[in-house]
């Protein structure tokens, strides 16, 4: 590790998350309008290189090639790493990992990155094609599987093994939606959700109703990461990516094993806990993937936040809620914000950003915060990818 | 409804910088569902978005799974160097790399290990089958565990453990393709 340079986050920002009456070229504009145009000191000319996570513009946008695209949107000219990440829902942390990379590595010292994903069409019939092809279409999408019966088969599996219950994964959903009421970035940011209003929403593919599914979303989102020597020149407070982790299990359904745990997470969340010297206890906040609640659950379990089985009961006794043992997802979550593929992850990190400065709105800012993880999986839970950020390196 | 195409007044931009006061938010929430058009669905559909596979060895080095469909036999590749059995079938083995595979003959029968169903949001191409089974299934004897489409039966007439069999089915242009149904289900015509 010694011979990695330190990289800091050192600022961000996101457009509107939702249905948005703008195309995916207009989100970026809004992120890069967001993210890059109030830094202190900062000229376009320091990016060196850009990072544009984006899981499907060719389907949903009929675009390719958009990494020039995006600089020429952004008003960057990047001479060093110019590229697109695509890794589905977690294409937009995999651009900050790429970011983060280059500048460790040295090959970059300013890199912008950004996430976008126009999801709304109006043939929604056409992007729900779109969705079918994240996992094996051959074999797997074929038959039908799409994101909410491949995690209505895990909420399934851990209500047999481990007597989850509808009742704690609606407080998944209330705890996030109640979050997404203090972000008026998030798609539900004006709408209120009960338990008892969310448990009889209808069923999407059951045991999984509308409440605990995430949305179809239009949104972008940026950030900025520079070397060490560099951080101080745009913010007092700089972010510190510590460490991560990744890892990739199986991609045909075949290999999904028990499917109420999941091994990639221990594994990736093994090493970034190992790469940021820290481990579950130290972390404050958590941005975890919860584009249906019971990910969230499965999460505290296999990311070491309570033991197995006790996810549910996490979520439903307020261990993952302000003043809890780690506040998970006080931006609203996907489930509260909405879930535009590639600007998730962006997005996450802008929340990271904001409370580690002690700068999120004072309804859900985390008190004396100095250490944040962030989770995204991807596809059917096969692969999974973490970053740990810390107020001090 | 988005700022920027909003005349006169307050434009606040439609985001949110770090740092900043909480702006207002510029977008109506009333706006949830974006206008969506009813278009015909080409039929056939258009190659990129029809999910079935190619068949033809034009296309394909794994033809002779379908063929084998096609006779009613369901078939995997097993490595003939480590005896690695695979699904889907493949070209190459990913244990040690080689292409000394053999077709080898799977059970046609297995048992749920986890379902659910669609019942809406469906691809182009399955809206009309809307709801429908899909599931786990554990086949019978073999150490695999493969993702299906389970024809002919209702959510709440599934169970863990519930048997289920192979059945294959014609497409329009002839290719051939198999799902699962509850076993001693009769299959009714397409
Ligand atoms: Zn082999």
């Amino acid at each position: 590790m010694s011979a990695l340079r330190r990289v800091a986050l050192v600022a961000g920002g996101l457009s509107t998350f939702g249905v948005r009456a703008a195309t995916w070229s207009e989100l970026v504009q809004e992120a890069g309008a967001a993210a890059f145009r109030d830094i202190r000191n900062f000229s376009s000319k320091d990016v060196d290189s850009l990072f544009v996570g984006a899981a499907q513009p060719e389907r949903l946008a009929f675009q390719s090639h958009v990494a020039p695209l995006a600089a020429e949107l952004l008003g960057f000219e990047p001479w060093k790493i110019l590229q697109r990440t695509e890794l589905a829902c977690a294409s937009g942390q995999s651009a900050i990992r790429s970011a983060y990379a280059a500048i460790a590595s040295g090959l970059s010292d300013v890199a912008a990155v950004v996430g976008v994903e126009k999801m709304n069409l109006p043939s929604m019939a056409e992007a729900n094609t779109s969705m079918a092809n994240v996992l094996d279409r051959t074999w797997d999408g074929v038959h039908g599987a799409t994101a909410p019966p491949f995690f209505a088969m895990c909420a399934q599996r851990h209500m047999l093994e481990y007597g989850t219950t509808s009742e704690q994964m609606a407080a998944v959903s209330e705890k996030n939606h109640r979050f997404a009421n203090t972000n008026p970035t998030a798609q539900f940011y004006s709408k209120q959700f009960t338990r008892e209003k969310l448990l009889k929403l209808p069923m999407v593919a059951p045991p999984l109703r509308l409440g605990d599914c995430s949305s179809m979303t239009d949104g972008a989102a940026g950030v900025l990461l520079v070397a060490e020597e560099l951080a101080r020149k745009y913010t007092d407070t700089p972010v510190w990516v510590r460490g991560s982790g990744q890892h990739s299990h199986f991609h045909n359904l075949s290999g999904a094993g028990s499917l109420s745990t999941w091994p990639g997470l221990r594994a990736a969340a093994q090493e970034a806990f190992r790469s940021a010297r820290a481990g579950p206890k130290d972390i404050d906040i958590a941005e975890v993937h919860d584009c249906f609640t019971i990910s969230e659950i499965i999460e505290y379990e296999d990311i070491g936040f309570c033991a197995k089985g006790e996810g549910g009961r996490f979520a439903l006794d307020g261990s993952s809620d302000l003043g809890g043992k780690v506040v998970v997802n006080p931006r609203g979550g996907l489930l509260g914000c909405g879930h535009p593929l590639g600007a998730t992850g962006v997005a996450q990190a802008v929340e990271v950003l904001q409370q580690l400065q002690a700068r999120a709105p004072a309804a859900r800012q985390v008190q004396g915060a100095e250490t944040a993880l962030v989770h995204n999986l991807s596809g059917s839970a096969n692969v999974h990818s973490l970053m740990i950020y810390g107020r001090e390196n | 409804m988005v700022a920027l195409s909003e005349s006169g007044g307050n434009a606040a931009p439609a985001s949110s910088t770090v740092g900043g006061p909480s702006k207002p938010r510029a977008e109506a929430l009333s706006a949830e569902k974006p206008p969506r058009r009813n278009d015909p669905v080409p039929d056939p559909l258009p190659y990129l978005l029809d999910f079935y596979p190619q068949e033809d060895p034009k296309y394909t080095r794994i033809a002779p799974f379908f063929d084998a469909l096609r006779k009613g036999s369901f078939t995997t590749t097993r490595c003939e160097e480590d005896g690695t059995l695979s699904w889907p079938p493949r070209v190459t083995c990913p244990v040690c790399r080689g292409d000394r595979l053999a077709w080898t003959e799977l059970p046609r029968r297995g048992r749920l290990y986890a379902f659910s169903a669609v019942l809406g949001g469906a691809p182009l191409g399955m809206e009309q089958d809307v709801p429908f089974v899909v599931g786990l299934i554990d086949l019978e004897g073999v150490p695999l565990r493969i993702f299906s489409r389970i024809a002919h039966t209702r959510y709440e007439d599934c169970h863990i453990g519930s048997e289920v069999e192979l059945e294959t089915f014609p497409l329009p242009d002839g290719r051939v393709f198999f799902r699962f149904r509850p076993a001693g289900a009769s299959s009714p015509k397409a």
